[in-house]
């Protein structure tokens, strides 16, 4: 995604992953494709607060206060193999809604501020999983139904305030999450990350201004969408 | 210069925890208004301020974000050197940095604070102590080993913010947030908006009252030094104004709106740039500009801000709004009902 960002003409980019190796990989990527963008690379983990402070706080003194778009990405499955909720330990539990639920409600409260001036777009990533209780899905699908009922709170409490909030289903892919979680499957069915940017760079862009409050399928016809 | 007026400030009237810990919301601390043309003095609550506000009034924010400013170092120029919280000031032009260093045994200054010295902290980062600073004596210039982003990444890991001795515990860095906060880099917070909520800022917008910012990122309130404290040398401090700040501010007062300023920061910031009609343009720059009786204020109209000590900076800022003696008055009152003082406190509406 933050290939296809700097391709489609970001004038900054601030990566945040829990592994320096990681992102210092795509950093040299970005570099070599695009050497104009600002890029700023953070090594923080969203289910600490404190971390979520920091990642803030950097990002905004690289960008001298300015913030037009914050992506939802990260997202942590639980134990893999995936324990049903009967056998889910708790610890693991609180880990899981602490990365992919306060995660999120933590980078908007803190990075909101940044976007009611000249406006903004939120972007959470969810899953189907966050509208059918799979069985063995756990804490993940639980973590992502909020996430979509606290989207739905933020895109009516934000209205007014200029800022749009939207959520995408990416649908299947073959990253190294849902491989730990489905072993068993074959991954060559799935889609690459790269080939379901498009409804991101649209919700980024200020094509998608006014559009708020809905929630996108990556790979199905995402534009039907915005008639409904 | 001797403030305006003196009065005694009762320790239990010190705020020792944030409102939201003393069980009440952010928005439900007491607020002190005074009527600038009358002196006429009403006591009410932060959340009924929409009462004193009308349309086409705008209220200006200090967005600055607070930094944990408050780090531990070490001396490692010298075997078994001396420990000590370092508490960042002021980030100046050329990369370095005003802090306080105060040691953490026995005499806070007394521990062989010198130029020259180099501050280990965590995580690799390391600061050499260059001089003292000329006009707050009690500041010493410091430039780190390490600069920009990544600095303030390592200030984010490391610090905690600064802790006065009224407060109750070490409360986490969003207690000293503004929700409103973007850009890092004040020492304490600015806290005259700490009352907001994003509820009222959107309500007040529906009537009217639209919100707009700068930044001016506060230094220290205290050198912990009781002389120094008390003659309160002005600092330079860098403020922006942009300019959709300065578009809103022009606009509010030809449409007869009235400008408020949120904290004594940004009064300081606006009188800085606002020409002698009062008109405002987008400009980034530093102040030392020294607001007192004598200041004709040529933009703002109206403050909200805390109640101060009775020491001369702020006291002397209110006194350019309203004669000392209405001040005074209304600081008794609010000292005889109980008003709270400092960060997490109440506040002030001169209007």
């Amino acid at each position: 995604m933050a290939l296809r960002f700097a391709r489609d003409g970001s004038a900054g980019l601030s990566l945040v992953a829990r592994h320096g190796d990681q992102l210092n990989a795509v950093h040299n990527e970005l570099r070599k494709l695009a050497p104009q963008i600002d890029i700023v690379v953070i090594e923080a983990d969203v289910s600490k607060p404190r971390d979520i402070e920091r990642i803030v706080a950097t990002t905004l003194a690289q960008f001298k206060g300015h913030l037009d778009v914050l992506v939802n990405n990260a997202s942590t499955i639980g134990p893999s193999p995936m324990p049903n909720l009967l056998d889910y330990p708790v610890e693991d539990f609180r880990q899981v809604l602490d990365t992919n639920l306060i995660g999120p409600f933590l980078l908007i409260k803190n990075a909101l501020p940044a976007m009611t001036e000249r406006g903004g777009s939120i972007i959470n990533v969810t899953s189907d999983a966050g509208q059918i209780g799979y069985p063995g899905w756990g804490a993940y699908g639980i973590s992502k139904f909020g996430l979509e009922g606290m989207s739905q709170t933020w895109a009516s409490e934000l209205e007014e305030s200029g800022v749009r909030i939207n959520w995408v289903d990416p649908g299947s892919m073959n990253t190294a999450m849902h491989r730990a979680a489905e072993p068993e499957e074959d991954p060559s069915e799935w889609a690459n990350p790269a080939g379901v940017t498009d409804v991101f760079v649209f919700l980024a862009s200020d094509e998608s201004k006014g559009v708020t409050g809905k929630r996108f399928q990556a790979q199905e016809d995402w534009k039907a969408t915005l008639s409904k | 210069m001797a403030a305006p007026f003196t009065f005694t400030l009762p320790p239990e009237l010190s705020a020792k925890e944030p409102p939201e810990r003393r069980g009440i919301r952010r928005d439900q601390v007491r607020l002190l208004v005074i009527e600038r043309a009358t002196g006429k003095i009403e006591h009410t609550r932060f959340d009924k301020i929409d009462n004193y506000l009308r349309q086409n009034d705008l209220l200006v924010f200090n967005s600055s974000r607070t930094l944990p400013a408050s780090m531990r170092g070490c001396d490692c120029s010298a075997a078994h050197g001396p420990c000590m919280e370092v508490r960042l000031a002021e980030h100046l032009p050329d990369d370095s940095w005003l802090a306080l260093l105060l040691c953490e045994q026995g005499d806070p200054f007394g521990c062989g604070l010198r130029a020259g010295m180099q501050i280990e902290f965590a995580e690799g980062l390391n600061a050499a102590v260059l001089a003292r600073d000329l006009n707050i004596p009690r500041l010493w210039k410091l430039r780190f080993s390490i600069t920009g982003t990544e600095l303030v990444d390592l200030i984010y890991r490391l610090g905690k913010p600064i802790r006065y001795e009224y407060v109750s515990a070490p409360w986490d860095l969003d207690y000293y947030q503004t929700v409103y906060a973007k850009e890092p880099g004040s020492a304490e917070m600015p806290s005259a908006g700490r009352a907001f909520t994003w509820k009222l800022l959107f309500d007040l917008k529906r009537r009217g009252i639209d919100s707009a910012y700068i930044v001016l990122h506060t230094g220290l309130s205290s050198y912990m030094d009781d002389e120094l404290d008390r003659a309160h040398p002005a600092s330079e401090e860098e403020y922006f104004v942009s300019r959709i700040t300065a578009e809103k501010i022009n606009s509010a007062r030809e449409n007869g709106g009235r400008v408020i300023a949120v904290g004594t920061t940004v009064v300081r910031a606006l009188e800085s740039v606002a020409d002698s009609d009062g008109r405002v343009s987008e400009k980034q720059g530093y102040t030392r500009l020294k607001i007192n009786r004598q200041h004709r204020l040529r933009v703002v109209n109206g403050l909200l801000t805390g109640l101060h000590e009775p020491e001369a900076g702020h006291l002397d800022l209110l006194s350019a709004f309203l004669p000392a003696e209405q001040i005074h008055a209304a600081y008794e009152e609010a000292i005889a009902r109980k008003y709270l003082w400092h960060e997490f406190g109440d506040l002030n509406l001169i209007l």
